[in-house]
């Protein structure tokens, strides 16, 4: 041990060990000087038998009587055995003997008793200094673990009060319906009991008959009579007396609805409205028997089909849901695929090849999943879409959406993502994409476009924003920008092209490692986005809608200049794809932005 | 059929009038076939009709029950079909109407006053409703009559 760290510890150290102590006090007795003494020079002590101090000293001072014990201890606090010198061959005190050492430990320094501690343990040594240079980032990966830990408990808890409860439903059900059986059962009995006498009395009337006609007045009699057999009776009360509206038949279409609704959670129950969109009737059907109906881990607020609005303040601090649980589950990072623009390996899903003529496309058309849980503006746009001879599919909400992503996640070749919807909002379902389909370009579809909104969007891996109401054009032109390889003639779209490149690779690294650097263009870059969709919805709709005032008034300005400026600096395109974290700290203070 | 129109140089497009955004609505009719086969159009208009209808019951709903929550989103959900064919009247006061049930006035400041929030939803319903009806008729006249 360093002598600096004994000089600093005595100061404070009424605290030496009692084991020294001990020892020292042991070495006093001069009884013990046949089995255990000082060394010759006083810096040192001897234990010279063994077997005798094992038995008798040990015992006494230590409360013990194993010697090995006795020497790790020594070792603890640093005393070292002297070993026995080449040359003599021999230790001065004889073959069995036993010397110790410590530089403190000497019969004419009692005093210096303070100074012989316990050894630190080495390797913890090493631990402490370096938990104490990343702790905090120890402490910010255990608080995100933790809350990450706490949510799901919450859903745990959840999800098992609504499974106890189901548990109930269904026993009631299966002994209302063991009851049923019984009913039948014994309605069965009746009727049998019934028949058999019905038959009896035919027989019997048949035989009669035969011999004489005066009975065929009793015959009638039996036969048309109005009154129904006692056996028939008894078997429609039993039957009426266990049909009927029971109670466990209402609970189980009250659970049957909300499993449609992905598991209302306590906290929905508050939204209390249940009514359907107008128009979407049938629409649940699609989750019964879907297996990402298990998404009840998300404790999100399902329930309600209107829509959820991500920006709603009872939403906004928790969306997307599910996000913590799932950041620890990505584990290394999604498995780079091949992107969807690079690779035409599935076939185009529409479009015959004479038809190339007039595809804006070339090889392969590409895949559009249109998220849009109004049916007027999917079927619009889907028909947008399928004129410009892409392949069209329709998600009715975000977890529709995220189900057929699931299915085959390099499908699409491009998204188009509402944000308000029923069952899952679009935000949410992006940042559940990004996880199994890091690049494929999802672009918003909305009508508020303020910076806070948007810096959600693109946060969660949203690449664009469609401003609504959507036009052909503005679909269009995303289409272009965005999937410039799939394009029959890239020429006309060159810059955007190369753009693209630096997109997907950026937007690959940027998912893999969330923490990736920007440049500051990022602000000017986003700027023009929202300038280019606003500019859109200025043409399309002649005013604007549900913007802020500053979004409106700069396309116009915008529009023109900015994108061929934008294109000469390839800076200022990455960022595009870049992780939102940045972006969004960027954009504000940007130079150019209209939203700064 | 007139062919004033002041949003852009397009001659060709019909007059539908001030609730109606012309050069939205028309991008509507581009996609039919052609101009005698307006079946794609009408449909998504007439299903439009549809979902208008059942979103003002639902808001009377809402109304009664003064549920301003419901009745944002209800005014969100009708903005959103009513923009991308341009009634621009009726989408805007479906915006109002998001706005007020969001307790907010109509600059986007907040508003604690329900009542007031309430009456203000109630005025834009009526205005709403006369919107609506305007572009309904509107909309029917020109799928009824032969697009020249």
């Amino acid at each position: 041990m360093p002598e600096g760290d004994m000089a600093v510890a005595q100061g404070s150290s009424n605290n030496s060990s009692d084991f020294v102590r001990k020892l020292y006090k042991m070495l006093e007795d001069p009884n013990y000087s046949e089995v255990v003494r000082w060394g010759d020079g006083g810096d040192s002590f001897v234990v010279l038998e063994n077997e005798k101090f094992t038995k008798t000293i040990l015992p006494k001072h230590f409360k013990h009587s194993n010697f090995a014990s006795f020497v790790r201890q020594l070792n603890k606090y640093d005393f070292h055995k002297v070993r026995q010198s080449e040359e003599n061959g021999q230790s001065p005190y004889g073959k069995e003997a036993w010397e110790f050492k410590h530089p403190a430990f000497r019969a004419d320094a009692k005093n210096n008793l303070d100074n012989i501690r316990r050894k630190a343990p080495a390797p913890r040594k090493n631990q402490a200094t370096e938990d104490q240079f990343s702790s905090n980032t120890q402490i910010a990966a255990l608080s995100e673990t933790l809350a990450a830990t706490q949510q799901q408990v919450q859903a745990l808890q959840d999800s098992y009060f609504e499974m106890a409860h189901a548990n109930k439903v269904f026993v009631d059900e299966i002994m209302h319906l063991q009851k049923m059986i019984k009913a039948q059962n014994s309605v069965n009995n009746e009727l049998v009991d019934h028949l058999g006498k019905i038959d009896h009395e035919r027989r019997h009337a048949r035989a009669t008959s035969n011999h004489s006609s005066q009975f065929n007045g009793n015959n009638i009699m039996s036969d048309g009579t109005e009154e129904p057999p006692a056996e028939l009776r008894r078997a429609r009360e039993i039957l009426n007396s266990v049909s009927g509206d029971h109670i466990p038949e209402k609970d189980l279409r009250q659970m049957s609805i909300q499993f449609q609704q992905i598991g209302a959670s306590p906290d929905s129950a508050s939204s209390s409205s249940m009514m359907g969109p107008p128009g979407s009737a049938g629409m649940q059907n699609n989750y019964i028997h879907d297996p990402m109906n298990d998404l009840r881990h998300m404790v999100y607020p399902v329930g309600q089909t209107i829509g959820i609005d991500p920006f709603a303040a009872e939403h906004m601090g928790n969306i997307p849901y599910n996000r913590p649980l799932s950041q620890n589950n990505m584990g290394p990072g999604p498995v780079p695929e091949p992107g969807p623009a690079a690779m035409p390996t599935a076939s185009p899903p529409v479009g015959a090849p004479g038809a190339q003529s007039t595809s804006p496309w070339g090889q392969k058309k590409p895949r559009v999943l249109l998220v849009e849980d109004d049916k007027i503006c999917s079927r619009i746009g889907s028909k947008f879409l399928a004129q410009y001879d892409c392949g069209v599919e329709v998600a009715r909400d975000g977890l529709e959406a995220v189900n057929k992503i699931n299915t085959n996640p390099s499908w699409f070749d491009l998204i188009f993502m509402d944000i308000v919807m029923p069952h899952l909002d679009g935000v949410s379902a992006t940042a559940m994409i990004r996880e199994v389909s890091p690049r494929v370009p999802i672009i918003a579809m909305t009508s508020n476009i303020n910076q806070q909104d948007l810096e959600m969007y693109f946060h969660w891996g949203m690449r664009d924003v469609l401003a609504k109401p959507f036009t052909k054009e503005g679909m269009i032109g995303k289409l272009k920008k965005h999937l410039p390889s799939f394009l029959r003639n890239p020429h006309r779209s060159r810059f955007v092209g190369s753009d693209c490149k630096i997109r997907d690779n950026a937007s690959a690294i940027a998912i893999n490692k969330h923490f990736l650097a920007f440049s500051g263009a990022a602000s000017a870059c986003f700027a023009q986005h929202g300038a280019g969709s606003g500019g859109y919805l200025t043409a399309g709709s002649g005013g604007p809608m549900a913007m802020t005032p500053g979004g409106t008034q700069r396309p116009q300005q915008y529009a023109g200049g900015m994108i061929p400026a934008m294109s000469g600096q390839q800076m200022g395109r990455m960022p595009d794809d870049g992780p939102p974290e940045k972006r969004q700290r960027l954009y504000g203070p940007g130079p150019q932005g209209p939203y700064a | 059929m007139s062919s004033d129109n002041h949003d852009g140089g397009d001659s060709n497009l019909p007059d539908l009038g001030d609730a109606i955004d012309i050069v939205t609505f028309s991008q509507i009719l581009e996609m039919d076939d052609s101009e005698d086969d307006r079946e794609f159009s009408q449909s998504i208009v007439f299903g439009f009709f549809e979902q208008a209808e059942e979103t003002f019951e639902k808001m009377d709903e809402a109304l009664e029950a003064k549920n301003l929550d419901e009745l944002s989103k209800l005014g969100h959900f009708l903005k959103g079909s009513s923009a991308t064919l341009g009634l621009t009247k009726v989408k805007d006061s479906c915006e109002k109407i998001q706005r007020y049930g969001k307790k907010e006035n109509e600059d986007g400041t907040p508003e604690t006053d329900e009542e007031l929030c309430l009456s203000r939803v109630t005025e834009t319903m009526k205005s709403l409703r006369t919107e609506y009806s305007e572009a309904e008729t509107t909309l029917r006249k020109f799928f009824n009559t032969p697009a020249v």
